[in-house]
């Protein structure tokens, strides 16, 4: 029931910011409407930077404490989180193109450490894939998404120093709304396009937990029935040792 | 004079060598262990008998730190494989189907090799004789890449000796070992039981080791069957319930 | 203080036999020197035949070239612990995790600088690159590169050794984490031919030790979880 409020929460919220920011906030005086693109592109990045942590401390904690549910949580943030990235480089390109003349721009550190971070997420999902024993992949990703988590400031921080050390003209930016000199006005669309995004985030977050953990429950459920079955199946007295009944491991 | 006092801790009995509660092992949708409740004593040596698929291997490799449990408790002289495994490493040697060797090394460099990471320095090692002491003392300097499976079985067995083990986990210890080979193997027993150490030799050659062995243990599809002899006690699949008792979760 | 030691002479103890099992094995380590100098030979005909254009291009394509290596040489060290479950008893061992990990490091470290000093005459030879007074902080760079790559490659190999498809895994996980690593070696070997006009030598320097010194305490401490199952 909660989670139905916050989803229609976050829809409202959604809708309300969205409207404010593509329709009633006028558009920049230099960028034109191209600009509008910024209040998606900016809380979808947010968003996949936050997704990546939460992936990252859940891979922590299930090392610390072996629990598959925190695996679900990890796996729950990659996959929410590889969407949001997806779609931010898609609005980071859509905005380069008329306003940069380029889709891509290697020396914005935001756009290619957020590429990066694609990279990463795509590489510990299909990495995810090839281990089929539930425990043994939950470590394993665990480590792995540490390691990436590691190497993303790394990353950003580079990427800065790339670009600093250059003294090229300056280009246009996509976070001049994150300037303290940028009109009240637009500051306040952006950071409520941040809040209804993370509202939105947060819901498809336990949708896609609680999702994972009814698979988990199953699973952990067939487990324990599989033993169970074994069990029995060996103590009784003409059954077959080896054979585990299928209909006895159904919840 | 300051007075002290002195706690006396009351005499507790020393742990049991192994001793394991519910422990299950799954891998993905098969239940390798599928909940096996043994203590074994210390000193004892105990066969672990049953057809292929038992889960003997499994048992021992948990008991040896090279797998987690996915339910329940293994102890090895009262610790946790789970929580403390760099406690129990040093206490337990391992002999498993695959012998870990190196090919491009020869047979010397391969136990020292091993003595180094044992712990033993280089001077006082024992690699010598304990290639004599295996039959490999005339192979000493070839590469293992051009041994036979017995050779390398006996050089595996070798690196065993280099280590002073409370329990020694022996996984088809007969394998492809010639008479000699086999009659290696029944003098190392000997050798670790007067030491005091406790023994697990899962086999086939059920023949051979009954002879030297206090007690046995029989398992069957992840579960033990039936234990008999000395020094080995378990807790068998109660009979006839309608469902069985939830495994025990394990802490870490 | 005594257990540093410990550790020290463990992860030598696999270093050294890493370094004689590679000695050893046939050409493996050999192939893989080759593999590189063929890579900066392909580059040649992918980007000249302007002499000026390879010059230019020369930092990246010397560490294009070390980067390809690389990923088959981490791959190749932890490769010798497939054959016969050696990794299982290595893990056996009671040994600290960190230093089985310095260990394997350590060996990388040492095949990396191989491919270094491999590839490094032969870019300077194929693209006509000047290298004047520039050997020191050549040398640092490759240097610092090379525990990098090594700090980073052993940790991803062992993650993929005994995986399904591990041959495209290593290098799809380990890439995106060494893109900061190339960045600055490149940046700090073309500061280093060209003569540091701006000043950023040192900086780039500072970026490769940073990424160094996190990526070996990362690797460190998680390495103990790879290798049990």
């Amino acid at each position: 029931m909660k989670t139905r409020i916050l989803g229609a929460v976050a829809l409202l919220a959604v809708i309300a910011a969205a409207v404010n920011a593509l329709l009633i906030v006028p558009a920049d005086l230099n960028q034109g409407d191209a600009q509008r693109i910024m209040y998606v592109h900016v809380p979808s990045a947010w968003l996949g930077y936050l997704s990546f942590g939460v992936t990252a401390l859940a891979g922590i904690g299930y090392l610390w404490r072996r629990d598959l549910r925190l695996d679900a949580v990890a796996v729950s943030a990659a996959e929410i989180g590889v969407m949001f990235t997806a779609f931010a480089i898609w609005g980071g390109m859509m905005w380069g193109k008329p306003v940069w003349g380029v889709y891509w721009q290697w020396e914005d550190p935001r756009l290619t450490t957020t590429a990066l971070l694609l990279a990463l997420y795509v590489g510990y999902l299909l990495f995810r894939r090839l281990t089929d024993d539930p425990a043994r992949r939950a470590a394993r990703a665990a480590v792995v998404g540490i390691i990436a988590a590691i190497d993303i400031p790394i990353v950003h921080f580079s990427v800065e120093w790339w670009r600093g050390l250059h003294q090229r003209a300056t280009f246009g930016s996509p976070d001049k709304l994150l300037n303290p000199a940028a009109p009240a006005q637009f500051v306040i669309a952006l950071v409520a396009m941040v809040v209804a995004f993370t509202l939105a985030w947060a819901w498809l977050m336990i949708r896609r937990y609680q999702l994972a953990r009814i698979e988990w429950q199953i699973e952990e459920h067939g487990r324990l029935g599989r033993i169970s079955a074994a069990r029995r199946a060996a103590v009784a007295p003409q059954a077959p040792a080896a054979q585990a009944p299928a209909e006895e491991a159904a919840p | 004079m300051p007075q002290t006092t002195i706690y006396v801790a009351p005499r507790t009995p020393p742990p049991p060598a192994v001793a394991t509660r519910e422990l299950a092992r799954l891998f993905g949708r098969d239940a390798a262990l599928a909940g096996v409740s043994l203590r074994v004593e210390r000193g004892r040596l105990i066969a672990l008998t049953g057809p292929n698929g038992a889960g003997k291997t499994t048992l021992l490799r948990i008991l040896a730190t090279s797998l987690r449990p996915s339910f329940g408790v293994a102890e090895v002289d009262g610790v946790d494989v789970a929580t403390h495994p760099e406690l129990v490493r040093p206490r337990v040697a391992y002999l498993s189907h695959a012998t870990g060797l190196y090919d491009d090394l020869t047979a010397a460099e391969n136990l020292r090799f091993a003595a180094t990471l044992l712990g033993r320095p280089s001077g006082t090692d024992g690699v010598a004789d304990t290639l004599a002491e295996v039959g490999l003392a005339l192979d000493a300097d070839r590469r293992v890449r051009g041994f036979s499976a017995g050779m390398r079985r006996r050089l595996a067995l070798g690196r065993l000796l280099l280590a002073s083990p409370s329990l020694v986990l022996l996984d088809e210890p007969h394998a492809a070992l010639d008479a000699d080979g086999m009659a290696l193997v029944d003098r190392l027993l000997g050798r670790w039981r007067d030491a005091g150490a406790t023994v697990l030799v899962a086999s086939h050659h059920a023949d051979r080791i009954h002879d030297q062995a206090d007690g046995w243990a029989r398992m069957d599809a992840g579960l033990l069957v039936e234990v008999g002899g000395e020094g080995v006690a378990a807790t068998l699949p109660a009979p006839a319930l309608d469902s069985a008792p939830a495994p025990v979760r394990a802490q870490r | 203080m005594s257990a540093l030691r410990a550790d020290a002479a463990v992860a030598w103890a696999i270093a050294r036999k890493d370094a004689l099992s590679e000695l050893r094995g046939r050409h493996a380590a050999g192939s893989t020197l080759f593999f590189a100098a063929l890579v900066l030979l392909l580059f040649g005909f992918a980007l000249g035949p302007d002499s000026r254009r390879l010059a230019e291009a020369a930092p990246g394509l010397l560490w294009l070239a070390i980067v390809f290596g690389g990923l088959l040489t981490v791959a190749r060290l932890h490769q010798l612990e497939a054959d016969d479950d050696a990794l299982d008893q290595l893990a056996r061992y009671p040994v600290e995790r960190h230093a089985i990990y310095a260990g394997k490091a350590l060996a990388g470290l040492a095949a990396m600088l191989v491919l270094g000093a491999v590839v490094l005459p032969v870019v300077v030879i194929l693209y006509g690159v000047e290298v004047g007074g520039a050997w020191p902080a050549l040398l640092a760079t490759l240097v610092l590169g090379a525990i990098g790559f090594a700090a980073v490659g052993t940790f991803y190999a062992g993650v993929t050794v005994r995986m399904r498809a591990r041959e495209v895994m290593l290098p799809l996980l380990m890439l995106p984490v060494v893109a900061p690593l190339l960045l600055a070696a490149v940046k700090a070997t073309a500061a280093a031919l060209g003569g540091d006009p701006f000043g950023e030598l040192g900086a780039w320097l500072q970026l490769l030790a940073g990424f160094d010194v996190v990526m070996l305490i990362a690797g460190g401490l998680t390495y103990g979880h790879l290798l049990e199952e």
